[in-house]
């Protein structure tokens, strides 16, 4: 369990990026990205325990006495989901805000970039990052608190 | 002779049609099968089994919205973002029901999370999953 | 573009992530709260004056992300939209001023104030938008929130509550969903618009119209399941009294209504526009008599809406607890909303039918306002007492003169004595039934007649035995121990006197209700408002070459399909093709 998820966990993390980037039109998109990046956390947490993302990963221990909401990791999730709404919101505020219409959006494609020579820069990928926090922050909070009772 | 242009189109429609017709089989199969399991699973007793049936009743409307798409033989109407992106048409399902599936799926993706957090709380209250014995 | 179509629903949604953003600073917290709720009436106001009221005004629409019609999603704001925004804004307003009051302080710092501007997103969006699906999603919303409203104190009951709110409305969801992938194969769009315009001219895109009938049966099932009509009432007096009582002040004065408003939009602007000659139900031979499925409509909202009263009433004689008694009462009250549209329905002329659904939605207005008002003043009575047992509440008439007075004011208005708001609409429905039995003078068409005088009765009987069994007699331990929040009371008396100059100045209500219904009713100008571009055009096409471009909507605009470029998964929906005709 613990061998697979070394391998496995960092080529899902890898394609739920790739799935993130390429969403404004290819398959893929903020919310399969944000559940794909998700599953990753589930398998670490199944294969090594609720702690392990405080003392193996950021050396420090994990609190103990207060309730699992108020925990460091589950504050940070929740930061994470509120973080995505604001940025997903914002997105699509700003298009207001330039006098177009809500969520409304568009590409510029920057060109001579080294290694990739040109990447369509889309504005809904704001949007769709926005979505990748909140499903990555939504479903880390349930897996934790859930996990942790 | 008023049906005229009518009978025209449909004979034009149905080659479409036709690509369709044996997916669309299996998929009215599928359909009847999850909700009918889905009943079957909403009036039991247990919690759990409710639950299930919670998920299970959203996935066969799923289904249902693809089947209601249909697969034709796809042309640049139906599917613009080919145009730019490559000339070849293949045989496609409607898009329109994909976007639509897959909001519904983020929908009852929550709900059926929101059902098991309840789940959850009803058997820590009540020390017992059979809804009979609530109350 | 008109950027005020979509101001209530950015303020909700800011007010959302603002509150939960500032879960850590309560104070705040409730300030912003409150001050979401203030900046959210204003823009509804200033939505309606541009619609309604300014002397220029006219329905706005707004394509979302920049997609034209039928492609894009579309927010259409006109009269009946406005109508309803403003009477969610009413009552959200003075619900979230009270449970800031009465709320306990720990309770509300969690997640009451997201959730309850999440229930108004879903509430204004439901109210504001032109596309089928996006009706079921801005549902989605609003239900999720209030499922976890119902479920927000612990408590065996409370959870139990919740789940016999939320299967039913999972299922109903389900349905809805049948009925709207059904509506999308037989129409082949999912915007109102467009559709309203291809079910009227059957022809010219090869829809086959009878199907529909059995498609909006499905939606009307759900738009019922989520007014609480019977036979689909059970999950109502649990859900109510297991939420906070602001909380249900909002259930029953808006999101019901939200069903009401989804089935005289549909019907009325929609499926309105099918014509159904001598089609006949698969299998069994009977004809649908009438000419749309409005027919359908008629009789069957009636008999829900006549049982809706009668169960309502009668449920709600017997009750023990105020709370209930006002969640059964809320049953009844929604089935004389739901009485005038029925008979709007199968109403001979285009006047009676606008006076119908005008009644409709006066009363809408009544009962929210009343309703609201007096979920408002239990949740003052509890927080002062402790209890809305009939039983252990007495006296408090001498206790709080103003408080009884708010819910007198509620409770008069609900029984319909002018000059109150509830006057008129009682009014209303009764000239509705009445000019209904004297077209066809026959014993059915006394039924709506006879119920609606029932349910007048029975209302008349649970309010006074309400009055007297809480603010008459001899003061019980519990009320004279009460201490009465005067900034509580002070604001269910200015939702008194909002009912109550309502009444008095009704004739802007009702005209602002009768360009509602005249919004509703008015398909061929929402049709032109949505998209006026290819209609005529493409009706000469296909009734004069035929063949492919009559055949199919898309294919006959490859200019609109064509502009969707890149970028079509940003949470709006890829062209609608032309697939599905």
């Amino acid at each position: 369990m613990q061998t697979t998820a070394r391998v496995v966990v960092p080529i899902i993390v890898l394609v739920s990026v790739s799935l993130l980037l390429q969403g404004h039109n290819h398959p893929g998109g903020g919310f399969i990205a944000g559940v794909l990046t998700a599953v990753a956390f589930a398998l670490l947490y199944a294969a090594y325990g609720l702690d392990y993302l405080d003392i193996g990963v950021l050396n420090r221990d994990v609190e103990s006495g207060s309730g699992i909401f108020e925990q460091r990791t589950v504050r940070a999730y929740r930061r994470t989901f509120l973080l995505g709404l604001v940025l997903a919101v914002g997105s699509g505020l700003a298009a207001v805000a330039l006098g177009a219409p809500f969520l409304a959006q568009t590409y510029r494609i920057v060109e001579s970039v080294p290694i990739y020579h040109e990447i369509e820069l889309a504005s809904a990928l704001a949007f769709d990052l926005g979505v990748y926090f909140v499903v990555v922050g939504a479903l880390l909070t349930v897996i934790s608190v859930v996990g942790g009772e | 002779m008023d049906r005229g242009p009518e009978l025209e189109a449909d004979s034009e429609r149905r080659p479409n049609r036709e690509v369709g017709a044996g997916v669309s089989l299996v998929l009215a199969a599928a359909v009847g099968g999850l909700f009918a399991l889905a009943t079957f699973l909403l009036l039991r007793r247990d919690l759990m089994r409710v639950v299930w049936g919670i998920a299970v009743v959203t996935q066969g409307a799923n289904v249902y919205l693809l089947a209601m798409g249909g697969v034709v033989e796809g042309d640049h109407e139906s599917v613009p973002v080919l145009v730019t992106h490559g000339g070849e048409v293949p045989v496609t399902a409607d898009p329109v029901v994909q976007a639509l599936v897959l909001t519904a799926i983020v929908i009852s993706f929550g709900t059926t999370a929101l059902a098991l957090a309840l789940t959850y709380r009803a058997y820590e209250e009540n020390e017992t999953m059979d809804i009979q014995q609530w109350e | 573009m008109n950027q005020i179509v979509i101001a209530p629903l950015l303020v909700a949604v800011v007010a959302v992530v603002a509150t939960l953003a500032l879960g850590r600073r309560p104070a705040l917290q409730r300030a912003t709260s409150v001050a979401g709720a203030i900046v959210y009436a204003a823009s509804v106001a200033l939505l309606a004056w541009r619609v309604v009221l300014a002397p220029d005004a006219g329905p706005a629409t707004y394509q979302s992300g920049g997609w034209p019609a039928p492609f894009g999603i579309t927010l259409v704001a006109d009269a009946l939209s406005a109508f309803m925004l403003v009477l969610a804004a009413t009552v959200g307003l003075w619900s979230v001023a009270v449970a800031v009051r009465v709320l306990d302080r720990e309770n509300q710092r969690v997640f009451y104030h997201p959730l309850f501007h999440c229930m108004l997103l879903g509430v204004t969006g439901a109210f504001l938008t032109g596309d089928l699906f996006n009706l079921f999603v801005w549902f989605e919303v609003m239900l999720m929130a209030s499922y976890v409203f119902v479920a927000f104190y612990g408590g065996a009951k409370h959870t139990a509550g919740a789940f016999r709110y939320l299967v039913p409305n999972v299922v109903g969801s389900a349905v809805m969903l049948l009925g709207i992938g059904g509506l999308y194969a037989t129409v082949g769009t999912l915007n109102m618009a467009d559709m309203a315009r291809r079910l009227a001219d059957p022809a010219a895109y090869g829809i086959d119209v009878a199907p529909v009938v059995g498609l909006s049966a499905f939606v009307l099932a759900t738009f019922a399941l989520k007014a609480g009509l019977v036979p689909f009432q059970f999950w109502v007096p649990s859900a109510y009294r297991a939420a906070p009582l602001p909380a249900a002040a909002m259930l029953a004065g808006v999101t019901k209504k939200v069903g009401i408003y989804a089935v005289i939009r549909l019907y009325f602007t929609v499926f309105a526009a099918a014509g159904l000659d001598g089609a006949t139900l698969p299998g069994t031979g009977v004809g649908i008599t009438g000419d749309s499925p409005l027919a359908f409509l008629g009789p069957v909202l009636l008999a829900m809406a006549v049982a809706s009263i009668a169960v309502g009433g009668v449920g709600a004689v017997g009750r023990e607890t105020v709370d209930e008694l006002l969640a059964y009462s809320s049953i009844g009250q929604v089935g004389f909303i739901a009485l005038p549209v029925a008979l709007a329905a199968s109403a001979p002329s285009g006047a009676v039918r606008r006076a119908a659904v005008a009644a409709a939605l006066v009363y809408a207005l009544h009962h929210a306002l009343a309703k609201g008002l007096l979920f408002l003043s239990t949740a003052t009575v509890r927080g002062a007492t402790g209890t809305t047992r009939l039983s252990e509440l007495g006296g408090l008439g001498q206790r709080s003169p103003v408080l009884s007075a708010a819910f007198l004011v509620g409770s008069l208005s609900l029984v319909g004595i002018p000059p109150l708001a509830g006057f008129f609409g009682k009014f209303l429905v009764f000239e509705v039934a009445a000019r209904h039995f004297a077209t066809v003078p026959t014993a059915a068409a006394a039924v709506p007649l006879a119920a609606a005088l029932v349910g007048a009765v029975l209302t008349i009987v649970y309010i006074t035995r309400t009055w007297i069994g809480g603010f008459w007699g001899t003061q019980t331990p519990q009320v004279g121990q009460a201490t009465v929040d005067p900034v509580q009371v002070g604001l269910l008396a200015a939702l008194a006197a909002v009912i109550l100059a309502a009444g008095v100045a009704f004739d802007p209500v009702y005209r602002f209700a009768t360009a509602a219904a005249e919004a509703a009713l008015d398909r061929g100008a929402y049709v032109d408002l949505v998209d006026p571009a290819p209609g005529t055009t493409l009706l000469a096409a296909g009734t004069g070459a035929g063949g492919a471009l009559g055949s199919s909507g898309g294919a006959a605009r490859p200019d609109r399909a064509g502009e969707r470029g890149a970028g079509t998964e940003n949470g709006n929906r890829p062209a609608d093709g032309g697939e599905g005709t």
